[in-house]
């Protein structure tokens, strides 16, 4: 016993050891999340005649770790539009919500809910560049699929810093590298819609999926694909890429230390 | 309590840990706010008329995000059509940025309307974009804007910026990636920099070639000349060729396709 | 009554003598006046239905709803004051709205009645107020489902610990009625408003604690009871309003929303025709009468 009130009752340094208190920031500037947690990679969209389809598989992982193998990244909103979600987990679940009590909003009107995809794109790019300029950004790299008032398919993307930009066929992630390529030569740009199919389209994006699967470390090979069209959305979140094999390596010559 | 405790051990022989301000480094930000989406922009006036162009790609590192992604944009006008417009904006640099800066300032230029009765003059429009650009000095609009127009006696005007809303009126000025590119052939074609009068003299007597408003299908000509140049050489810059003409007839607005290479 | 005029009626949050809040009375009152509402509660959702009374010719038709959506699942319609009711919903809306983002997921209704119980009341408190001149009747579904967390992106474990329990039962219809006292109960049936006492009755007829009343056939009472209810104040025309919130396999997919037209229409007519059927007996009976010799006091109609 000492005559120390304050210390009564602590730990002793010479038997516990002295308290880290490192991790207690108390000098520096706030910060807010500087780097994405639990990740999610590639979403892939092409518009075709009548509609767009795209696809996410369903892995978020945990920097290198595949922690979670059932997430769906594909959301839909109220049955106008569909949103593929890569980056930070967190936050895309934020958006979702957000995007619910905007729907529950829009359906106190008797009319319903008259946000189109166009609309709904306009309004998240504006969230994230809010965000990014507040430096406390969504990290969220994300793709819209839908209509816009024309009722013409409808494909864009927003990103954490609030750029946005639209094209026929749209990647993100690794899916930018590899799936693009792909998508143009099979979708060239001057190529008229009206020529694409829904079959093509989804045929093409399978196909995107499985080179992600082969290339990109952090991809899965379950994924959701969703198609949206005049008659609705299709929404299927439990596909599977097949018929994967690494056999073909073996004929791989050239690379590397192989000699001949 | 703590003060006269301070972080001294007491005087015994163990210690005690305190929660104590701990030194942390001053760390770098990892999240940056910006980045650049390429492309470039040019314009030039002429007597009665102002032309604005910019390629149409967007690009993300070796990444070409959109083939067709306007830079060049009518302001305070319809939303949909850009009718009854007679501002031009062009935006190079982030496009984020450029997007905000372009709505916002289509914003100031209806309200203006609304407020007063009549368009906003380019003088005015151009004084206020710098006043937007410089509000956010320390946070600042990451791009290059060249502002176009008709002035109030209808021939035309061309005011560039910095970042920050430095601002001057030219009569040509190239921005964006391939500036460095586009801006000393302006220089030669449009101001007529480094070209004489033949036989005018020797020396320093030789009589430099006095610069004159062009005309529109000359400017047209050197704008289409100066990009396809620029495609060729900067990677950033291709696709396709935005053109936007304004004159006393109203604004014209002209795509042409660039090499997608 | 005997304090009445005593100035115990003056103020709000004052009792008489005898232990009355005449204020809140007086707000009952208000609501005795207002056009019909009421609400069906059966095994497959819960039916809303309003007798909007025309009060003018200019008013554009079908226009001017009066019952409201407060979250996906949930609907209230009210009589009395029309903006009280407005403010009572809208204060609905937020209560929703903040229990999901505390919990991630839809209010049950019985909490949202509950918490819009605790409001109401409060209004009852305080002399700077005055207390609500509505009575709201609050229906909803809460999901049979096993609810997803808002934004939730994985299903969870399929078997083991943490795992799915088969056949556990949740959710299913609530109705309630909140008063201006702040008393709420929760009904099988809900009526206020005019015709209150009229439709009580139908109400009662139909037996709904047996649970054998389909949703279909409770809009199409619904529907009738309206009409039964608005005999009183013929003289009036007026525009029947329907909601309707099913379970999750049901027409609704357990979202509040207006009852469609085709089927609102039905309904209308089959209640029109049930009246009808109900006039003719009268005047047969009438007939009966007059013929055994009473001079009829309706020969003009």
């Amino acid at each position: 016993m000492n005559h120390y009130p304050e210390i009564w009752g602590r730990p002793r340094d010479d038997i516990y050891g002295p308290y880290n208190s490192s991790y207690l920031q108390t000098t520096g500037p706030k910060t807010y999340t500087q780097s994405p947690a639990v990740t999610g990679t590639s979403v892939i969209a092409v518009k075709f005649n009548g509609g767009v389809a795209i696809v996410a598989d369903n892995l978020a992982s945990y920097g290198s770790l595949a922690r979670f193998t059932d997430v769906k990244r594909l959301r839909v909103f109220s049955d106008s539009a569909v949103i593929g979600f890569s980056g930070d987990v967190s936050d895309m679940q934020y958006i979702h919500r957000l995007l619910g009590s905007i729907d529950i909003r829009e359906n106190y009107s008797t009319h319903g809910n008259m946000l189109n995809a166009k609309n709904l794109h306009t309004y998240l790019s504006k969230v994230l560049y809010k965000r990014r300029s507040e430096f406390n950004p969504l990290w969220n790299h994300l793709l819209v699929a839908g209509f816009d008032e024309d009722k013409n398919p409808f494909l864009s993307s927003a990103d954490l810093l609030g750029t946005t930009y639209s094209a026929p066929h749209l990647a993100t992630g690794f899916g930018a590298h590899l799936a693009i390529p792909i998508l143009r030569r099979l979708f060239p740009e001057e190529k008229p819609l009206e020529e694409i199919t829904k079959e093509h389209a989804e045929a093409a994006l399978r196909e995107c999926l499985k080179v992600l699967w082969y290339r990109d470390a952090r991809s899965l090979d379950k994924y959701s694909m969703a198609v949206i069209t005049a008659e609705g959305i299709e929404l299927k979140e439990d596909q599977v890429i097949g018929a994967q094999s690494w056999a073909f390596a073996e004929s791989i010559k050239g690379y590397g230390a192989q000699i001949n | 309590m703590m003060s006269f405790m301070g972080n001294q051990p007491h005087n015994e022989a163990v210690g005690y840990s305190f929660s104590q301000p701990t030194y942390v480094p001053n760390k770098e930000h990892s999240f940056y706010p910006y980045t650049d989406n390429g492309g470039s922009t040019l314009g030039i006036t002429g007597a009665d008329f102002a032309i604005l162009a910019g390629d149409t790609r967007s690009v993300a590192g070796y990444n070409i995000n959109s083939r067709y992604a306007p830079k060049v944009f009518k302001i305070g006008g319809d939303d949909d059509t850009g009718e009854g417009a007679h501002i031009l904006l062009s935006v190079v640099g982030f496009a984020a940025d450029g997007q905000a800066l372009k709505e916002r300032l289509d914003a100031v230029v209806k309200m203006y309307k609304y407020q007063h009765g009549k368009s906003m003059s380019v003088r005015a429009c151009a004084q206020r974009l710098s006043t937007i650009l410089y509000q956010k000095r320390f946070f600042p609009y990451y791009v290059h804007a060249i502002l176009a127009g008709l002035d109030e006696e209808g021939k035309g005007a061309l005011y560039s910026y910095d970042p920050v809303g430095s601002y001057e009126r030219e009569q040509c000025r190239a921005a964006g990636s391939a500036a460095s590119l586009i801006m000393p052939f302006l220089d030669n074609q449009v101001n007529f920099k480094n070209q004489y009068i033949p036989g005018s003299g020797d020396g320093h007597a030789l009589e430099p070639k006095k610069p004159e408003p062009l005309p529109r299908e000359t400017v047209e000509q050197l704008v289409r000349d100066a990009f396809t140049s620029a495609v060729e050489r900067h990677i950033e810059v291709g696709d396709g060729l935005q053109m936007i003409v304004i004159t006393q007839n109203g604004i014209e607005e002209i795509y042409t396709p660039l090499k997608k290479d | 009554m005997t304090s009445i005029g005593t100035g115990y009626d003056l103020s709000n949050s004052v009792f008489s003598p005898d232990g009355r809040n005449f204020q809140v009375e007086y707000a009952a009152k208000a609501v005795e006046n207002g056009g019909t509402a009421i609400g069906i509660r059966c095994e497959g959702g819960v039916v809303l239905a309003v007798e909007k009374i025309i009060t003018s010719k200019l008013l554009k038709p079908d226009a001017n709803k009066r019952i409201a959506t407060v979250d996906r699942h949930v609907g209230i319609v009210s009589a009395g004051l029309v903006p009280d009711g407005r403010h009572f919903v809208s204060r609905a809306r937020d209560e929703a709205a903040s229990w999901r983002s505390v919990y991630k997921g839809p209010i049950p209704v019985s909490a949202l009645s509950n918490r819009l119980g605790s409001y109401v009341q409060a209004y009852t408190l305080y002399s700077s107020v005055r207390p609500f001149g509505v009575t709201a009747i609050v229906g909803g579904w809460d999901s049979e489902a096993e609810l997803a967390v808002d934004g939730q992106v994985g299903s969870g474990p399929k078997l083991g610990s943490g795992g799915k329990v088969d056949g556990a039962k949740a959710g299913g219809p609530g109705l309630y009625m909140i008063e201006p006292s702040g008393l709420y109960w929760g009904y099988h049936g809900a009526a206020t408003g005019k015709g209150r006492q009229a439709a009580k009755a139908e109400l009662e007829k139909l037996d709904l604690s047996s649970g054998n009343l389909s949703l279909i056939d409770a809009v199409k009472e619904a529907a009738r009871i309206i009409y039964v209810a608005h005999e009183d104040s013929k003289d009036k025309e007026f525009e029947l309003e329907m909601s309707w919130v099913s379970s999750l396999d049901g027409p609704t997919h357990g979202r509040h929303e207006e009852v469609p037209r085709q089927l609102l229409e039905e309904a209308e007519k089959a209640a029109k025709k049930a009246l009808e059927g109900e006039d003719d007996d009268e005047e047969e009976e009438q007939e009966e009468t007059k013929d055994s010799g009473n001079s009829g006091e309706r020969m003009e109609e």
